[in-house]
């Protein structure tokens, strides 16, 4: 004798997480859609996965990746009025008064290629025939939040997707027990959550903070004081309920969903702690990324627990460097050199250590791998040891991902003010990402007010794919 | 989500006439191909721009056949199957080719009309009413929705029972499930009316201000901060959230709440709480503190208003028409920029709302501003001799050019002795207020103790008068408006003056105001342009919303979308009577309200469903739908028993744990001022404060609005986290808390019903009993505790599908 739904409904309640939801899901009205289920790229993706290391607070490019000897050169001497027009600052009161500042570093040539690369990131230099550095990327915002709005929702005003949003929207996830989308930061940033939101896409699309120790995500431990068995109890009695209450009301793929967003939700349970276990991960590896020593410690953990969520088939993961509330790429206002120093100090080893690690285990060709920040620096002095935010010309890198590594794309003028040579604003850097990715950012898109939105609203038309993988 | 999208423009296909596809396959092909097949160009010797054209075709050939996509030019190059591909460099989306497709399949009409005969701008029609000889029509709402299930050959559900009909009323009209008390009394209630009873009731209750309220604040993009890196707060923004509970509880009539929010200082210059209303104004996200981007903040903040006006009170998205003219509406970009001529005048002000108290605050601040700068000046004088004197110890060791930085006077200090002194190097060597404080002598301790005295007792019940946030006119003359080339505000085009769409009548607005008038009375015309039954949108538009609000989805599914884009009405003729009924009505949302929930079309079982209109269009059953965030959280509270029905005032500031602040702007101890009452924590959400930057855990999961831009429906999304935030969330486990430790003093044989009274409103079922009394058993012998075993079947209960979803 066949049995009736309800029979099916209410015996599956017997023994929570032993049943295959997915099996009662497929069974069940194909009403409810896994809005994160795989999705085929546009066309043939280069890049199934990102690592988005986010300087935040704005990594000054001239002492780091955009050498000018002209600027050291000129040092302590003003700069034309001329040269300055339309340049907006943040503290620097009048520019054309300020004066120009080389960079207190050394840059050597590294790899085979050659490319200049500052001694503040010597490590990651030694990695510089993977990376492609592009020179000339610029934009209009000048202050941090509006800039990294700009920078990863092509909008200086908040409310809009942000790019891992969007790459999660159009290629879904290859693993349901993590999330598609994942940040960690140093706690506090300038331009609050809203930097990692989903704007006006569904709450589904959001990046899940990660934050340090054992269970990274919000409420995803067991309250205090509830033992493991007590939790599963809980959940068995209430997916228990849940299937009688459903037996009585007919199909209803969403109240059957939400059954199995608990199922979901225990299965995340464990499968997180095991995805940021880094202890069974090699002395030798933990050494690489300079875990265990103060300085790197932290971003180590970060960038090896990067990797770890890539080989779990993680979409995408923003890691930013520096927090409002603390060490900043940003107190560079008044102590470029103990910032920087100390940013990268933080920061060379184990970025070094993560593209060395991925192409070791065979990933780095499909994940991409990008530094850059909401904006560089000022080659003109701020105070007498700072400088100011500077979006007019800038660097950020990309590896991996299929990008030819070796190669300088752009160029600064001779000082680093502009970009001058191949210049790319927020909306060309981020077409070009999701075009790693197998996604056309003019078919990326979600109707809102009436509107086909798109990531790079009307532009990226400076896409530059074809440059960064060298063909 | 595109799948979705796609399915959404077939169903309206069906359902529109043939001139609604007609309009949306030239506006497609309008908004792709006419740069270079239209008016002003005719590559390959092609224009789009009318069916003749499209016949007669260019240089290779007719651009369709009509009757058949796949012979014809048009589709092959649109959907790249044969070249030329276009349009080059771009697809144009599959929805839209579907579009194009239908309607050269269905004969290509050229649409008869232009899009200015778009259904939504022309008034309502004098609809009569269905005759139907049914038992099941009580209302003329419910006949309107049987001719419809009649005619697509769909049943109506079996009426709900009264257990799921109080508990859907309630959370409707209050956002709260009734109590088990109200529940028992409305089943045993015999009398005829009982149902009328309960529906008015509720309306009488200010409970449903708040419900309401917070619909109308997702509307206006309220938040109590301004966003961006400081997300500083907005001048008393809840007085305007309070004005609107207020309103909606006295039932103002729609045209006067339009009235006051659009031009309550120009239209009521007497009455302070009419002029509150402008606040809507005010409450939106802004970057004014930027400094340097003055001129760029007052385009965007005339942006939001005009955005924000035509969205709310039109459903018109007129955003589009800021850079060209709109693509798929009648909406040129002068039009545009005529409407923004309506609010160039407009800026910031504060609304006294007490004469008296108000006449004095100036005064009072500028005197405290003095008594400050002296005790500032004071204490510096204190503190002065023993600072010194600690530098002096801590720089004995300093290096010499360190110790000569700080030394110089604060003036006469280099730039790089500042830098040296306010950076790095110096941190170890400043004196802080600490230390000194320690060192003060008796007598300097006492001074310090006096000064401290004075303030506290300047302080001490403290608090602005009662004043409003709202916007006025500089003066009796505007500012020019330019419209702005392709929406670039750094160049100049033609001037523009004041007035309305044209696609809605049109029409100037005076540009020279009566000699005597304080203000430009540019958005007085505005507003009485809005608010009258002549206008074809604004009553359609709100009765939309009403509808949306008890049945989940509007009679038009786009309700802040009304152009050719928007989806067509599920019941035109219905949609039409319900907005005149509005307006004769004197706009009265209550007997809105009550129209709507008195017909059996509400009261249908959520049980039922057919697949030949999967997603319920023509209302066969009701909707059933998840609690929104406010309604969750006031759910556990009122079932906790801990609810606190305290209305208005400054935003209850509720605690959360570091690990919930995560990602806050600035440090938590200043970004997070947790309220000190802890009364005032068990408030409902309505009052919760809403950081444009951050949002609590349960606000962000449970798909709260951002408060960026008008939210006219929130998504309703089914993830993991929220099952981990209701599990796991420090919320969950206090109130479950709370509710067990009450249970606890109940005899052992009371509890489990008494639980599920308070959860559920309602006894449980033998099954349910047995069980919990298991569950009850598994969990002490697990715990060792009755009483935690307890707090876990509420746990478990505040988790339950039953208590989360409305039938």
């Amino acid at each position: 004798m066949q049995r009736t739904r309800r029979e099916i409904l209410l015996n599956a309640g017997r023994g929570f997480g032993a049943m295959a939801l997915t099996a009662m899901l497929k069974g069940a009205s194909a009403g409810h859609v896994n809005p994160l289920a795989p999705k085929p790229p546009h066309t043939a993706a280069r890049a199934k996965s990102v690592i988005y290391l986010f300087m935040h607070g704005g990594a000054s490019h001239v002492d780091t990746f955009d050498p000018k000897p002209e600027l050291t050169r000129r040092s302590g001497q003003p700069i034309s009025a001329e040269q300055v027009k339309g340049l907006k600052t943040s503290f620097i009161h009048d520019p054309s008064k300020a004066l120009l500042r080389g960079s207190p570093w050394k840059f050597q040539p590294h790899g085979k290629s050659g490319i200049e690369v500052s001694e503040l990131y010597h490590n990651v230099g030694e990695r510089i025939d993977d990376i492609a550095v592009i020179r000339s990327c610029f934009g209009d915002a000048f202050d941090h939040a509006p800039a990294i709005y700009l920078r990863n929702s092509g909008s200086q005003l908040p409310g809009r997707p942000c790019l891992g949003s969007w790459v999660i929207y159009g290629l879904g996830s290859e693993n349901e027990n993590l999330p598609a989308f994942v940040v960690m930061s140093d706690g506090s940033t300038k331009s609050g959550p809203q930097g990692y939101s989903a704007g006006f896409l569904p709450t589904v699309y959001q990046g899940t903070v990660f934050r340090g120790g054992v269970n990274p995500i919000l409420n995803l431990a067991t309250p205090a004081g509830v033992s493991a068995e007590q939790q599963k109890q809980t959940l068995s009695f209430i997916d228990q309920l849940d299937r009688e209450h459903l037996a009585t009301r007919g199909e209803d793929s969403t109240l059957e969903a939400r059954i199995a967003s608990y199922e979901l939700a225990y299965k995340m349970q464990s499968s997180a702690p095991e995805a940021v276990d880094i202890t069974k991960e090699t002395g030798a590896t933990k050494k690489l990324y300079g875990i265990g020593e103060t300085r790197t410690d932290d971003f180590g953990r970060k960038c090896l627990l990067a990797r770890r969520l890539v080989e779990r088939g993680v979409r995408f993961i923003q890691i930013y460097a520096g927090t409002n509330t603390g060490d900043d790429w940003d107190n560079a206002h008044t102590d470029l050199v103990g910032s920087h120093n100390l940013m990268c100090g933080k920061t060379d080893k184990p970025i070094a250590a993560l593209l060395t690690d991925l192409k070791g285990r065979g990933l780095l060709e499909s994940t991409l791998v990008i530094w850059g920040g909401e904006f560089g620096r000022t080659p003109l002095s701020q105070g007498l040891n700072g400088r100011d935010h500077h979006p007019y010309g800038f660097s950020m890198w990309m590896a991996g991902g299929g990008v030819k590594g070796g190669q300088v794309i752009g160029a600064t003028d001779e000082f680093g003010l502009r970009a001058v040579e191949d210049a790319f604003d927020a909306h060309d850097v981020n077409a070009t990402i999701l075009r790693l990715m197998g996604m056309d950012h003019l078919k990326l898109t979600h109707l809102y007010q009436g509107r086909e939105q798109r990531l790079t609203d009307v532009h990226g038309e400076h896409e530059f794919t074809n440059k960064l993988i060298g063909s | 989500m595109w799948r979705l999208g796609i399915l959404a423009y077939f169903s309206t296909l069906i359902l529109s006439a043939d001139d609604a596809l007609s309009l949306r396959a030239v506006a497609v092909l309008k908004a792709n191909c006419s740069g270079c097949h239209g008016d002003s160009a005719a590559m390959s010797g092609l224009r789009l721009s009318s069916l003749d054209e499209m016949l007669k075709g260019g240089t290779r050939g007719p651009a369709i056949i009509p009757g058949d996509a796949k012979q014809s030019r048009l589709y092959l190059a649109v959907t790249r199957a044969a070249e030329p591909a276009m349009p080059p460099g771009k697809t144009i989306e599959a929805g839209d080719i579907e579009i194009v497709r239908q309607w050269i399949d269905a004969g290509a009409q050229w649409p008869e009309a232009k899009a200015s005969s778009w259904w939504s701008f022309q008034k309502p029609r004098r609809v009569a009413v269905p005759e139907l000889m049914s038992a099941w029509v009580r209302t003329p709402v419910d006949a309107f929705i049987l001719a419809k299930l009649n005619e697509k050959g769909l049943k109506a559900a079996a009426e709900a029972d009264r257990f799921t009909l109080i508990r859907r009323a309630t959370f409707d009209l209050h956002g709260l499930p009734p109590t088990a008390e109200e529940a028992r009394a409305f089943i045993n209630d015999a009398s005829p009316d009982a149902y009328e009873k309960l529906v008015d009731r509720l309306l009488m209750s200010p409970r449903y201000g708040e419900k309401w309220g917070r619909h109308w604040l997702d509307l206006v993009r309220y938040g109590d901060t301004a966003g961006f890196e400081q997300d500083p707060y907005i001048l008393e923004a809840w007085r305007y959230r309070d004005w609107v509970i207020n309103a909606l509880n006295s039932d103002k009539p729609y045209d006067r709440f339009v009235k006051e929010q659009v031009a309550g200082d120009e239209l009521y210059p007497d009455d302070a709480d009419a002029k509150s209303g402008t606040g809507m104004y005010c409450v939106g996200p802004n970057r004014d503190m930027l400094f340097k981007v003055e001129d760029q903040n007052r385009v965007e903040v005339l942006t939001d208003y005009v955005d924000t006006t035509s969205s709310v009170f039109l459903g018109l998205t007129v955003g589009c028409a800021r850079c060209h003219d709109h693509k798929f509406d009648p909406i040129p970009q002068r039009d545009y920029y005529r409407m923004r001529a309506i609010f160039e005048p407009a800026v910031k002000t504060r609304v006294f709302l007490e004469y008296n108290e108000a006449r004095g605050y100036d005064l009072a601040e500028n005197r405290r501003e003095i008594k400050l700068r002296q005790i500032g000046e004071e204490l510096s004088r204190i503190q002065a001799p023993y600072r010194k004197e600690l530098l002096e110890k801590k720089l004995a060791t300093a290096p010499g050019e360190l110790r000569e930085a700080f030394l110089t006077d604060g003036a006469k200090r280099t730039p790089a002795q500042v830098e040296m002194v306010s950076g790095a190097a110096g941190r170890t060597y400043r004196v802080s207020d600490d230390e000194i404080r320690a060192a003060l002598s008796q007598a300097d301790a006492e001074r310090l103790h006096a000064i401290e005295k004075r303030l506290v007792s300047m302080f001490a019940g403290y608090k602005p008068p009662p004043m409003s946030p709202g916007i006025t006119d500089i003066g009796p003359e505007s500012p020019k408006t330019y419209i702005a080339p392709r929406g670039n505000w750094q160049m100049r085009g033609d001037v523009v003056g004041p007035g309305f769409l044209s696609v809605l009548g049109g029409g100037d607005v005076p540009v020279e105001p009566p000699p005597d008038a304080v203000t430009t009375l540019r958005r007085k015309a505005l507003a009485e342009w809005i608010a009258s039954p002549n206008n074809a949108l604004t009553a359609r538009v709100m009765v939309n919303r009403v509808w949306q609000g008890h049945f989940g989805r509007g009679l038009v599914g786009t309700p802040s979308d009304y152009g050719v884009r928007g989806e067509a009405p599920s019941h035109p003729e219905f949609l039409d009577w319900l907005a005149n009924e509005f307006v004769a009505q004197g706009w009265s949302l209550k007997k809105l309200h009550r129209t709507i929930m008195l017909s059996s079309v509400y009261r249908q079982s959520s049980v039922g469903g057919s697949p030949r209109d999967p997603q319920n269009l023509y209302l066969s059953h009701y909707n059933r739908r998840r609690l929104q965030s406010e309604e969750i959280r006031d759910s556990m509270l009122a079932g906790a028993g801990v609810l606190n029905l305290k209305m208005g005032g400054i935003p209850v500031v509720p605690p959360l744990d570091d690990d919930e602040l995560y990602g806050i702007i600035g440090n938590p101890s200043d970004a997070w001022v947790v309220t000190a009452d802890k009364t005032e924590h068990t408030r409902r959400g309505v009052y919760l404060i809403s950081r444009r930057a951050f949002r609590s855990p349960m606000q962000e999961v449970f798909d709260s609005p951002d408060g960026n831009a008008p939210c006219p429906r929130r998504e309703s999304s089914t993830i993991a986290p929220q099952s981990l935030t209701l599990l796991n969330g420090r919320f969950t486990i206090e109130q479950s808390k709370t509710l067990a430790d009450a249970l606890w003093r109940k005899p052992p044989a009371e509890r489990i019903a008494d639980a599920w009274q308070q959860v559920l409103a309602r006894a449980p079922s033998d099954s349910e009993s047995h069980a919990a009394t298991e569950f009850l058993a598994a969990q002490a012998k697990t715990t060792g505790s009755q009483q935690a075993a307890l707090a876990e079947l509420v746990r478990g209960l505040f988790n339950l599908n039953e208590f989360l979803y409305v039938d």
